[in-house]
């Protein structure tokens, strides 16, 4: 590969690391960057970062160029004297003593007030959000709210949210690095942690920083701060029954043959979202999603920044044969499938150990952000998921050698065009 | 004394194991423990660093697929065990064999057999740890194994029960060598060596031996409660019973950050006694170095839970471990200024031991550096967990622990084996090590910054980490290519490097009046020590003069005693004779009583082992019976093993 933009990236790197003073600039490049906090908290540590950093920057300096003099300095020359013997010297190691306790007061006095104040009761009107972590994807609940969603969380710009973290299983840890420090999952204890987002639209991705398992790398999640208003428009949004219309998958299925329905052109037919018909389940009563709610309140494909877009390659082997679904009979294999077992749909099927899916079509990833939420990519997982992100508590629901009860490829289609319509 | 030339029962119980790999295998000889320990470390070192060049080679780039997930969680696993408890604990045990006995004028260590059985505990524990690799079961928890990951419910396989086992068994190992070598320290000094007199790499080990005997003892705790709950089904990590899996976190941390300076403390000791030896100019501030590294010892007891600060201590905890966390930069700060002062007004040669004592010097300071960023809760939520954190520990680990070790062994190379190493491909291993040490973990701590969290095994493409992964895979390789100079430097040098002088360095302590290499009995006569640096009392006193001797100002004895050949008497005919096969007098010819080779404290760790192997297969009783009655039967035949030859 070519070393020139290699060298250019290498020192956009290394200017990064020195501008910690916040250069927004750098926020494209790093989109993950800790250096660039986007929210009060984050600007707390930062401050705390930077007090370090330029104090061990100057350690540091002054170290290294003393030893850099010295070894200079003191090489040993031809017919010079035995140098003089020097055992030590008192007042110098007293000195040298007490100058570093000096330095660290004056990181410990700000540290401790940050401390007390970043882990004060949170203001009473925060936006509760409960996180759980389960291996390997987050679940989010808003109690406040009454809504549950999985692996993308919204949140409203300059509102101060307070989350609640808990796990079903091993111990994780939730981090969106460009906004905030990292909070663990305990079992047996919840966890708090708050911040105020910034007041920028944005999409941000969220890691699991602790170990916890075959797919630890794979449990992502996507947060996406928006305006008060498209916040409640979503909530709205997420508190409607399942949104299914039976069209829905077929005129994009028809619009392009043979080509996989992108979630924009799902998103695009599904606006004409009606009640459930045909052969569709029943939706309980309530609002049903409107048109401007779900164009504004989600990010679609198309209005997303490439970091939170997912490169993950298919794994080789994995094929589907057909290439389009009827979410008509999608729905009516789902409410007799393996998958209700796991997974809820508000008033179809009652799971809880997986995500709950009353609104899987509105999101723009599955599998904790490992794969874009498109026809293709679900396909494929509802045939295989355990080949496609490794320990997956999931297993295959496709028909193979060793899950000959499984579903074929059609049904499976089916499925998943029922889920995409789940807006 | 009996010293008749022939004298049967000695070459009797002798000549059993005199040459060959038996007498090796039966040796009780501190110096051949240590090689022991040299190389089965390097051994190790090598595995360790072959499963780091996969690891970097799967983060090359984004979505790398050249293994597994879970031979990946496998690999970083097994990398830190490796490093941690296979290479850098051993390779400084092998410090403290060769040296602890030398440095203090003792003949061997208090226990010789239980030196022994140390070695060939560790072997077998290395061995048993990755015979898992076999089964397709490495361990694959994360070096800290927390629970409840670690626990039956979310690892059922043979994995973690090969982790808890393997490191129970080199607990064992550590451990009796710890009491091994504090007894020595405390008892075996020559006359004259005040606990003030003693070489600082001495002091370093004993150090570290205390804080292997208060630190090992909780992490075995905490093992065993683990090992119950996975063998036994106790609920001591079960959290579907309630458990609190913080116990385990702060057991294994109570242990884990005194480990830290087990690693580093003799590293610190090796730079101690290269730095004075080429600067020519004796330690800068001794009695501080030593209050240092106790006071490094006692805080490194209370600062565990800076690990902890992001499971949500509360506000106090956090605090108070902030701020001692911070404290304990000031004793590791002055160590680093006191070294500084030794270089200052020095006349310095820069050999190869020599550079790497002064790599350490300015490597570590950079790790130090990191670790006070973290030590300020609040800042570390946003790098504990991060690539920042393995920024930060391969600095200290491989910038500080290993830059020690090697320059360790470049400088006591010729008295381990008689010949010095290449200087020619230690400067290539040098400076190659330099670069491409940097070039691999500086880049760490960008990444880390810029939100990469630890131990994942792949990461999606535009999230600003593809460079600096990419350069870390580089200088990962070029690491190794630096590495495996040095073993061919090691290997071939053995052979084929020039033949060493006792003092090929011109080093102030007295394991350099001996022979290179030492014969086996160390000092013919035991030495009396009078200053902290006898050699260069008797070779240029015009150097120690303003240096006080003693307290008192007592006035100086010869090192050499009553005119006849001492250990610390320096032109001695063997100076002559150099090296010339078996030059100097067997300790048979001085009437010198070595301790008997035996076979038993291998056999002893053979039934140890066999012991917790059949805990693997915990329905297999039968195996640990026979683990157990070879353990006994080895032990009551070790007991009944006269000690020292007739005569």
């Amino acid at each position: 590969m070519a070393p020139h933009p290699r060298l250019r990236r290498v020192l956009r790197a290394a200017l990064t690391a020195g501008l910690v003073f916040g250069a927004a600039a750098c926020a494209k490049e790093f989109p993950n960057s800790t250096l660039v906090p986007h929210s009060e908290f984050g600007r707390d540590i930062d401050y705390l970062f930077n007090i370090l950093f330029i104090g061990g920057t100057v350690v540091f300096v002054l170290v290294e160029a003393g030893l850099l003099y010295t070894i200079f300095r003191y090489r040993q020359r031809e017919g010079a004297p035995e140098p003089k013997q020097v055992h030590g010297n008192t007042a110098l190691e007293i000195t040298w003593t007490l100058i570093p306790a000096l330095v660290l007061a004056f990181i410990a006095v700000p540290t401790v007030r940050t401390i007390f104040r970043t882990q004060a009761k949170a203001v009473p009107n925060a936006l509760q959000v409960e996180v759980i972590g389960h291996q390997w994807w987050w679940e989010f609940r808003y109690p406040q709210l009454g809504v549950t969603t999985a692996n993308e969380l919204y949140l409203p710009k300059g509102r101060t949210v307070n989350f609640a973290l808990k796990t079903q299983d091993v111990l994780h840890s939730f981090w969106i690095p460009a906004i905030a420090g990292k909070r663990d999952l305990i079992a047996n204890h919840t966890n708090y942690l708050w911040f105020t987002p910034d007041d920028t639209t944005g999409a941000w991705n969220g890691f699991c920083a602790e170990f916890c398992g075959a797919s630890h790398a794979n449990m992502r999640f996507r947060v996406f701060t928006v305006s008060p208003q498209e916040f409640d428009a979503w909530v709205a949004h997420q508190k409607t029954g399942p949104a299914f219309g039976a069209p829905a998958a077929a005129p994009a299925a028809g619009a392009a043959p043979g080509a996989t329905p992108s979630v924009n052109q799902v998103a695009t037919s599904t606006a004409q979202t009606t009640p459930a018909a045909g052969g569709a389940p029943p939706t309980p009563a309530g609002p049903q999603p409107q048109v401007a709610n779900v164009s504004t309140a989600t990010f679609t494909m198309d209005q997303l920044p490439r970091h939170v877009l997912p490169s993950t390659p298919l794994p080789k082997g994995l094929s589907l044969s057909v290439t389009s679904g009827d979410a008509a009979r999608g729905a009516q294999l789902y409410r007799t499938s393996a998958c209700i077992a796991c997974h809820k749909v508000e008033g179809v099927s009652p799971g809880v150990v997986g995500p709950n899916l009353t609104h899987i079509g509105s999101r723009t990833t599955i599998a904790a952000g490992l794969y874009p939420n498109d026809f293709k990519h679900l396909t494929l997982w509802i045939k295989n998921a355990p080949a496609m992100k490794p320990g997956s508590l999931m297993p295959a629901l496709g028909k193979s050698a060793t899950t000959p009860g499984g579903y074929d490829d059609q049904q499976v289609a089916d499925i998943a065009a029922y889920l995409l319509s789940l807006k | 004394m009996a010293t008749t030339v022939a004298a049967p029962p000695y070459v009797a119980a002798h000549g059993k194991y005199e040459r060959g790999i038996l007498s090796w295998l039966a040796t009780v000889d501190h110096k051949r423990i240590a090689q022991l320990y040299l190389y089965t470390s390097l051994a190790w070192f090598v595995i360790g660093g072959i499963e780091a060049l996969i690891i970097r080679s799967q983060l090359m780039g984004p979505n790398g697929r050249v293994v597994s997930a879970e031979t990946f969680n496998q690999l970083f696993t097994m990398h830190g065990t490796t490093m941690i408890f296979l290479v850098v604990m051993p390779l400084s045990a092998a410090f403290f064999n060769f040296l602890i006995p030398l440095q203090i004028g003792a003949r061997d260590v208090a226990f010789p057999r239980l030196n022994a059985f140390s070695y060939w505990v560790y072997l077998l524990g290395s061995l048993f740890m990755n015979a898992s690799w076999l089964f397709g079961a490495a361990p694959d928890g994360g070096w800290f194994g927390y629970a409840p990951l670690t626990t039956r419910a979310y690892s059922p396989g043979l994995n973690i029960d090969f982790w808890v086992l393997g490191l129970q068994i080199l607990g064992i190992s550590t451990l009796a060598a710890g009491f091994n070598f504090i007894t020595t320290v405390i008892n075996m000094r020559a006359p004259g060596m005040h606990f003030m007199r003693m070489p600082i790499f001495t002091w370093s080990a004993f150090v570290t031996q205390f804080l292997i005997i208060l630190a090992f003892p909780i992490i075995t705790v905490a093992l065993v409660f683990l090992q119950f709950d996975r063998f036994f089904g106790t609920n001591f990590y079960t959290t579907a019973a309630g458990a609190d899996p913080l116990l385990w976190q702060h057991l294994f941390w109570l242990f884990g950050h005194p480990e830290v300076y087990i690693l580093i403390l003799p590293a610190f000791g090796l730079v101690s006694e290269v730095v004075p030896t080429f600067s020519r100019k004796p330690l800068f501030g001794y009695p501080v170095m030593v209050y240092s590294l106790i006071l490094i010892a006692f805080l490194g007891f209370g600062v565990w839970a800076h690990h902890m600060f992001a499971v949500g201590m509360g506000p106090i905890a956090d605090s108070v471990f902030g701020v001692t966390t911070m404290l304990i930069a000031i004793p590791t700060g002055v160590k680093i200024f006191n070294w500084l002062g030794t270089l200052w007004g020095g006349s310095l040669r820069f050999t190869t031991p020599m550079l790497f004592a002064i790599s350490l010097v300015a490597l570590f300071t950079i790790g130090g550096i990191s670790g006070v960023m973290h030590s300020s809760p609040p800042a570390d939520l946003q790098q504990t967990d991060s690539y920042f954190i393995v920024a930060h520990f391969h600095y200290v680990l491989f910038g500080g622990s290993l830059m020690g070790l090697y320059a360790g062994t470049y400088y006591y190379y010729p008295k381990i084996t008689g010949r010095m190493m290449s200087e020619k491909l230690g400067k290539w291993h040098f400076w190659l090590n330099l670069v491409a040490m940097n070039l691999t973990f500086f880049p760490m701590h960008i990444v880390g910054l810029n939100g990469m969290p630890r131990r994942i095994y792949t990461y999606d493409a535009n999230q600003g980490w593809e460079t600096e992964n990419f350069l870390e895979t580089v200088g990962a390789f070029l690491l190794a290519i630096s590495v495996a100079i040095f073993l061919y430097n090691l290997i071939v040098s053995r052979k084929r490097g020039e033949r060493a002088a006792s003092d090929p360095w011109g080093a102030p302590t007295i394991e350099w009046s001996l022979p290179s290499p030492v014969p086996e009995y160390n000092y013919a006569q035991i030495p009396t020590v009078t200053s902290r640096y006898p050699l260069w009392d008797k070779k240029s006193p015009e150097l120690t003069r303003e240096v006080p001797h003693t307290k008192a100002g007592e006035r100086r004895i010869d090192v050499a005693m009553g005119g006849k050949q001492t250990g610390a008497t320096i032109e001695t005919p063997s100076d002559t004779r150099l090296n010339a096969e078996n030059a100097h007098p067997s300790a048979h010819e001085l009437g010198i009583h070595l301790p008997t080779p035996t076979l038993w404290p291998l056999c002893a760790a053979i039934g140890l082992t066999v012991g917790f192997a059949g805990l693997i297969w915990h329905e297999r009783i039968s195996i640990m019976i026979l683990g157990a009655v070879i353990m006994v039967v080895s032990l009551y035949a070790w007991f009944l093993t006269p000690l020292e030859e007739a005569h």
